[in-house]
């Protein structure tokens, strides 16, 4: 259990993976070395085609590497089975670009669906969502439904649900790219806010001034790190 | 999950797409309906003719005809109807009037024979206008009301067991065809009646007048052998003569018990004495026979409607699988959120199974209902005038049977389609626009 906390979050070691496309390998990851340790806020820098995307798979436990190593809150993922992965899942609070919500549950149903898939029973549930929604700023937008809400407080949904089952690091993609700029600073500052509270962050982006927000930029290029520099 | 969230989900899921929804499930209540009015017809009709057979075909009863043919000899059951004892008599052992007294002395488990000559007729009243289609029986009045001191029973005037040649008893619906008081005949009308002779060419109608002495109690039901509602009684003496033969059409042997021990000992004697050239028919082997003949309707009715379940079942695989490539991105958020792909499975499983149940629970209310407004245009006149009325019977089993199946199909034809789904891949499916 010690040995547990002491690991880091996510750690790569010459991690690769390797796409067919039709009969063409392609090499989305050519070797990838990366640690994050509790409490960061990494931001993974690239352009399209860098292998960011699949770097966040990989790191999502949504995919598992062709080779290497890649442990995430110190579980080798290569050894996991479907199962084990969904398991690990549950440990990683997913943000995505275009938010992701069920459209037929209400702000307080799509939180509560993240905790519900993790058992926990329907009372801590909705006590959990209320706060968690009141976190995000969204208190009195509990009942609506995400074509009921702005792209930014969709995306506060998103971050809730993200937090609901306390994760070991929330993992974003390009969390602002789908808000207009004033609403993306708002959500910005709460994420910076998450961090400080010591959620560990991963964050994709493409965009250098939004990685600029985190403490860490990782710059990919081709499938590689080319550079991991503090902000 | 928990089982009650999965519920939950699912059915979210289903009232997103409520007409949808509601068609496909149309599909298993249609099934089901289709299922349950035809076995609950068929059940009910089956109790109607057993109950009505069982008053005209006593337990104690044994009915010898000539072939080998008729229901299984030795009341073990299958076999077909031989003839209908109508004067079809084949080259095989001819059974004649006296041989009562052979068979009497067979077995000290026979009370009584007693010999029917059988003939189809028409009879014709005094007005001579209309006539009425019928069988013809001759008989020992006095035997026959021995053997069947319930049923032969005079409901006007009075059966004579002397009969003078030109008396004949009247079934219920000769005199009353319609049975709302409409008389065709009463007791003491003279009327003629005629039946067709073709043991001569050319055939001939060979008529004789009489008076009828009495009405049956009406008894409903149609036996074998005994007294019938639409039958004519002649005296066996007269009927001789009239039809012009000493061969009998039925022998019918009352026994000592009703037990099935002496039943089988006595047909097998029966059976014995003619070198297997008679068919022995008993109430027990009519019932087998019935049973058989009905769990064969009950088969084939069914099969033909589950055939319309299993269209409904295509449905829901068809709506499944639009709602799998619909729903492919939702997949891939659930998956990303931790979900595994067994619960995935059960939240598909879970709609086809919600489907199933509203299916089948309005599918066996509205085959009940169906059933019963059959059975009531039927009572009124649909089948044999009336005379038989059919009461639904939805048995534990059909209804447990209905409920299993069409939750069954839909959760079956279901199958495929949640396999796909918990098979997504959930990098392709958050990707899927």
């Amino acid at each position: 259990m010690e040995e547990m906390f002491m690991a880091p979050v996510v750690e790569a070691i010459d991690l690769k993976k390797t796409y067919m496309l039709g009969k063409i390998p392609v090499e989305a990851l050519r070797g990838v070395n990366l640690k994050v340790e509790s409490g960061d806020f990494l931001s993974i820098l690239g352009p399209s085609g860098s292998g960011k995307s699949t770097l966040l798979n990989l790191v999502g436990a949504l995919d598992k590497p062709t080779a290497g190593k890649l442990s995430i809150d110190g579980v080798d993922v290569s050894t996991l089975n479907d199962n084990q992965l969904a398991d690990l899942r549950l440990r990683i609070g997913f943000v995505f670009q275009f938010f992701n919500l069920i459209p037929r549950f209400t702000a307080r149903d799509n939180v509560e669906l993240a905790m519900s898939i993790k058992g926990i029973n329907k009372s801590a549930r909705t006590k959990r969502a209320q706060e968690l929604l009141e976190t995000v700023g969204l208190k009195d937008r509990i009942n609506h439904k995400p074509a009921e809400l702005s792209g930014g407080q969709q995306q506060r949904v998103a971050i809730a649900r993200a937090l609901a089952n306390d994760p070991r690091f929330l993992l974003m993609d390009e969390p602002t790219g789908n808000i207009d700029s004033k609403t993306a600073r708002e959500v910005l500052n709460l994420i910076q806010s998450i961090n400080t509270k010591g959620v560990t962050i991963i964050m994709v982006t493409h965009d250098q001034r939004l990685a600029l927000e985190g403490k860490r930029t990782a710059q990919m290029f081709d499938g590689v790190i080319t550079s991991d520099l503090e902000n | 999950m928990r089982v009650s969230d999965v519920f939950h989900y699912s059915f979210s899921a289903i009232k997103l797409r409520k007409l949808r929804a509601a068609l496909t499930t149309l599909g298993v209540i249609i099934g089901i309906a289709a299922i349950v009015a035809l076995l609950s017809i068929t059940q009910g009709l089956q109790t109607t003719i057993t109950d009505q057979l069982q008053r005209g075909l006593s337990a104690d009863t044994l009915i010898v005809v000539s072939g080998s043919n008729a229901l299984g000899g030795g009341g073990s059951g299958a076999g077909g109807f031989a003839g209908d004892g109508i004067g079809t008599t084949s080259s095989s052992t001819r059974l004649y009037l006296n041989y009562t007294d052979e068979i009497n002395a067979l077995s000290s488990d026979i009370t009584t024979s007693l010999a029917l000559i059988q003939k189809a007729g028409y009879i014709q009243n005094g007005s001579g206008i209309s006539r009425i289609v019928t069988t013809m029986v001759g008989v020992d009045f006095s035997e026959y009301k021995n053997a069947y001191s319930t049923t032969f029973v005079a409901a006007s005037g009075s059966i004579p067991s002397n009969p003078s040649i030109n008396v004949i008893v009247v079934g219920a619906r000769v005199s009353d065809p319609r049975l709302n008081g409409t008389r065709f005949v009463q007791t003491n009308d003279e009327v003629s009646i005629t039946w067709t002779n073709n043991t001569i060419i050319p055939f001939k109608n060979m008529t004789y007048t009489a008076r009828v002495s009495a009405i049956l109690e009406r008894i409903g039901g149609f036996g074998i052998g005994g007294p019938s509602d639409t039958g004519i009684y002649v005296p066996l003496s007269q009927a001789e003569d009239f039809f012009g033969t000493n061969e009998a059409d039925m022998i019918i042997v009352k026994l000592k018990s009703s037990d099935e021990a002496t039943i089988n000992r006595t047909s097998k004697a029966i059976t014995d004495y003619f070198g297997d050239q008679v068919s022995v028919i008993s109430a027990t082997a009519v019932q087998s026979l019935l049973t058989t003949i009905f769990s064969t309707i009950s088969l084939f009715l069914g099969g033909i409607a589950a055939i319309s379940l299993l269209v409904a079942g295509i449905g829901i695989m068809n709506i499944m699988i639009v709602s799998l490539i619909e729903r492919t991105r939702e997949i891939g958020i659930l998956k990303a959120i931790g979900m595994k792909s067994r619960t995935v499975l059960y939240i598909f499983l879970t709609e086809s199974v919600i489907i199933g149940l509203i299916g089948a629970a309005i599918g066996i209310v509205s085959g009940w209902i169906l059933a019963n407004l059959v059975a009531i245009f039927l009572g009124r006149g649909g089948i044999m005038g009336g005379a038989l009325t059919i009461t639904p019977i939805l048995t534990a089993e059909v209804l447990l049977g209905a409920l299993v199946f069409g939750v069954g199909i839909s959760v079956v034809f279901a199958l495929y389609p949640a396999w796909r789904a918990s098979k997504l891949k959930p990098v392709e499916a958050l990707r899927y626009e």
